[in-house]
């Protein structure tokens, strides 16, 4: 059997003694691939609890209420007499934000004194609040232009006439490859591979590391003929095999079974997941060889990894950061399987527009090569330094 | 009580001796709050980049574009001939929008008819999303009001006092994070969940240090069940007073820092704070039953942050998660540390308006504290006690394959 097969070998039966290999490579990326995907299932909330405060109680601040209640995305689960008590509803948490008709609202509207319907969401809570803000305006919106509907009306004009100039400019705002705004569509896409390549990269280092702290590092480099590359190709092949079952698991998952927008071309896409998995080993060598101690190259794994999540910038955009941190961005394989995934699932635009993406990954991979010697030099005299 | 001072004393030095858990429990909590909250804190997403196709040239479409360009959410990079130009410079990542005006869009609201302009939007970012909505809602309005009044002003010379005075106006005002910032509204969260985290993984670390070299730090001679006890209470106090002072930058100077919204009294907020770190700490010595080594605490928990993050529902709101997701959120002392912080620090919440969170917590601390009992009495002390050369015996291993 020759050296590169025994490593290999060698490699699985390590894998399969420990637990922490089949916990951490199978189990957590399939935990926390189901905990996305299935909490945001809904693709929107509905029903966020809110309040309405009618000061008014008139036939008018009624209606509006009917209105505002008959929306899907609201739950008017309270009425609060006061601005205080739905505040404090809020400070509770049992609702996202209110609607307040002021007194003597139809009154005022009626002798055209210009009364005001204000509406608060708490934006402590992006998403619920967001939701309620958009129907709350709406709804606002629709109780005015039937008012002024009613004006024009008295005032002699045929509805006919008044209906379009309601909204006489209307602009359509279309989001394309995801027009019902899934929340799940846009988070699970990003937050998902970025687990992957937070735990690729964590098991690399893992895997390397153990041979320095036990003292095995030895008898690996007289298995490859004292070829340090042999060594890490054939210690880390079968979590590369293991990563690429597991990443087109993932991609099936997504874009097949959960039918989150695939418009591109599958053989592209998946050889992007295939050169992410390669891409994030590199990256994690690299780090390896810098740092080649267990703890530390897992703790610089760790810090960037979960970093990514933030830098990558999934939900905050790049060019709105400040430009000294924006360029860290680009630092990690994640963002560039962002980027592909926009053009090729998202978007499904020509390949041509991704090429350098693509490149990024070769260039990940290639970087071990930089750092070999040093990795060398450890695994000769493996010393476990506290 | 000797074995508690005994072993509180000894988890001390090994804290102030070893570098990773030094590392979670000063530099983590020091470094990591800084530069997540300067990742976002330009807050707000501005001048998101627009390309116009104007196929009506008019007057009208010009102010739009115009009015459009004026708006803080949008910058109109430039026109486009078609749509097919258009595209191209969305392709090729210049813009991330498309605004398309139909020929004859100003004729047609001359006369009164609907004519929409179409606004295509990239949907990889969200925020990039809201900002075309907001913007483009806004500055329809505007021009439609205006629009309007001239236009009734010209068939009613009455009615135009009405229109022009407004008859009902439509306010909105945003409660807590007052500017809909983003740094505001994820980082208070965020900081929670740092706290929490630093704190089991900090633990998780000093067991797996322990089970490799127990002679030298844990206190195997602990054998009936309430000096067990006892040992586990001294550990947990440690830590307990380590984060003191990272708790106190954490949740009072990081906000300060970086002008988040400050509305909570901060005695309030330690005070609830308490059962939160209490509970972690619990967590993190129920989680010691995994750790063979130090190693493993990384492997086995850093990926959780990602899982609790969502948990917690400071995304997702946890009224419209699955129940079994929900159940299991009510599992992690952070779920209940991110809401009621929030409600605290952001919306100026009092301690007894969060008593549902602040008893949630102190239930954890209890259920976490005994369940570590029972891990440490049957998992980690004879752990400690048997596999007292954890280290010769895995590299025998290594050595035989």
């Amino acid at each position: 059997m020759s050296g590169f097969l025994k490593i290999f070998n060698r490699s699985i039966v390590q894998m399969a003694r420990r637990p922490v290999y089949w916990t951490a490579m199978f189990l957590l990326p399939l935990f926390v691939t189901l905990l996305l995907t299935s909490m945001m299932e809904e693709g929107l909330p509905t029903k966020v609890p809110a309040a309405i405060v009618d000061k008014d109680g008139s036939n008018l601040s009624r209606q509006i209420s009917q209105n505002l209640g008959a929306m899907q995305s609201v739950d008017l689960a309270y009425e609060s007499n006061s601005f205080t008590e739905a505040r404090h509803r809020m400070q509770k948490g049992e609702i996202f934000g209110f609607f307040l008709i002021p007194e003597n609202f139809q009154k005022d509207l009626l002798s055209g004194k210009g009364p005001v319907i204000t509406f608060y969401t708490n934006m402590t809570y992006y998403v619920p609040a967001s939701l309620l803000f958009k129907t709350f305006k709406t709804t606002a919106l629709m109780s005015k232009a039937g008012i002024m509907l009613n004006i024009g009306e008295s005032a002699g004009l045929s509805e006919q006439k008044l209906k379009p100039m309601m909204q006489p400019v209307n602009i359509v705002t279309r989001g394309l490859g995801n027009p019902g705004l899934n929340y799940s569509i846009y988070l699970c896409n990003s937050f998902v591979p970025c687990v992957f390549q937070l735990m690729i990269m964590l098991m690399a280092c893992f895997a390397l590391g153990h041979e320095i702290k036990y003292g095995g590092s030895v008898r690996l480099m007289s298995l490859a003929d004292g070829n340090v590359f042999k060594a890490i190709v054939a210690k880390i092949l079968p979590q590369t095999i293991g990563w690429w079952v597991m990443i087109i698991f993932m991609v099936s998952w997504l874009y097949r079974w959960q039918g989150y927008p695939m418009n591109g071309n599958w053989g592209w896409f998946i050889l992007s997941e295939l050169l992410f998995v390669l891409a994030s080993q590199g990256i994690a060598i690299f780090f390896f060889g810098i740092f080649p101690n267990l703890r530390l190259s897992l703790s610089v794994c760790s810090l960037l990894g979960i970093l990514s999540f933030s830098l990558a910038a999934f939900s905050f955009p790049v060019e709105s950061m400040y430009g000294a941190i924006g360029i860290f961005s680009y630092l990690m394989p994640i963002r560039y399987n962002f980027l592909i995934y926009i053009d090729q699932a998202l978007n499904g635009i020509d390949i041509y527009y991704s090429r350098w993406w693509f490149a990024a990954y070769i260039v990940y991979m290639l970087l071990p090569l930089t750092v070999g010697w040093r990795i060398k030099k450890y695994f000769d005299k493996p010393v476990y330094v506290e | 009580m000797g074995i508690f001072l005994k072993t509180y004393i000894r988890e001390l030095k090994l804290i102030f001796s070893d570098i990773g858990i030094i590392l979670f429990l000063a530099f983590l909590p020091l470094v990591y709050p800084v530069i997540y909250s300067l990742i976002y804190n330009p807050e707000l997403v501005r001048d998101v980049r627009l390309v116009v196709v104007d196929n009506d040239r008019s007057a009208l479409s010009r102010e739009l574009t115009r009015n459009l360009d004026a708006t803080q959410e949008i910058r109109v990079i430039g026109y486009a001939a078609d749509m097919g130009e258009a595209k191209k410079a969305m392709h090729s990542h210049e813009c991330f929008g498309i605004l398309e005006i139909p020929q004859g869009f100003e004729k047609k609201v001359g006369r009164g008819e609907v004519s929409p302009a179409v606004l295509y939007s990239d949907m990889s970012l969200l925020l990039r999303y809201r900002g075309f909505l907001v913007a483009t809602t806004n500055v329809a309005q505007e021009m439609g009001s205006k629009i309007l009044a001239e236009d009734i002003a010209g068939q009613v010379p009455m009615a135009s006092s009405l229109v022009t005075g407004d008859p009902m106006g439509v306010e909105n005002v945003s409660l807590g994070n007052l500017e809909s910032g983003f740094d505001s509204f994820i980082m208070p969260g965020v900081l929670i969940l740092i706290l929490q985290q630093c704190l089991i993984l900090a633990v998780g670390m000093s067991g797996g240090a322990k089970r490799e070299k127990p002679w030298k730090f844990a206190a195997t001679e602990a054998s009936c069940g309430l000096d067990v006890f006892l040992a586990m209470l001294g550990e947990g106090f440690a830590y307990l007073t380590v984060i003191i002072l990272p708790s106190i930058y954490i949740l009072h100077y990081v906000p300060l820092m970086f002008s988040f919204p400050m509305a909570g009294d901060p005695w309030e907020i330690l005070l609830f704070i308490l059962p939160l770190a209490i509970a972690s700490i619990a967590l993190g010595l129920c989680f010691q039953g995994l750790c063979r080594e130090r190693e493993s605490v990384f492997i086995l928990w850093v990926v959780t942050s990602v899982a609790f993050l969502f948990l917690s529902g400071l995304t997702w709101p946890r009224f419209a998660m699955p129940h079994f997701w929900k159940f299991l959120s009510d599992l992690v002392p952070a779920t209940f540390g991110v809401e009621g912080f929030i409600r605290m620090n952001t919306n100026g919440a009092s301690l007894s308006q969060v008593s549902h969170d602040y008893v949630s917590l102190w239930i954890l601390a209890a259920v976490y504290t005994t369940v570590a009992f029972f891990v440490h009495k049957f998992v980690v002390m004879p752990a400690r006690r048997n596999n007292s050369n954890n280290i010769k015996l895995e590299s025998k291993d290594f050595q035989k394959l």
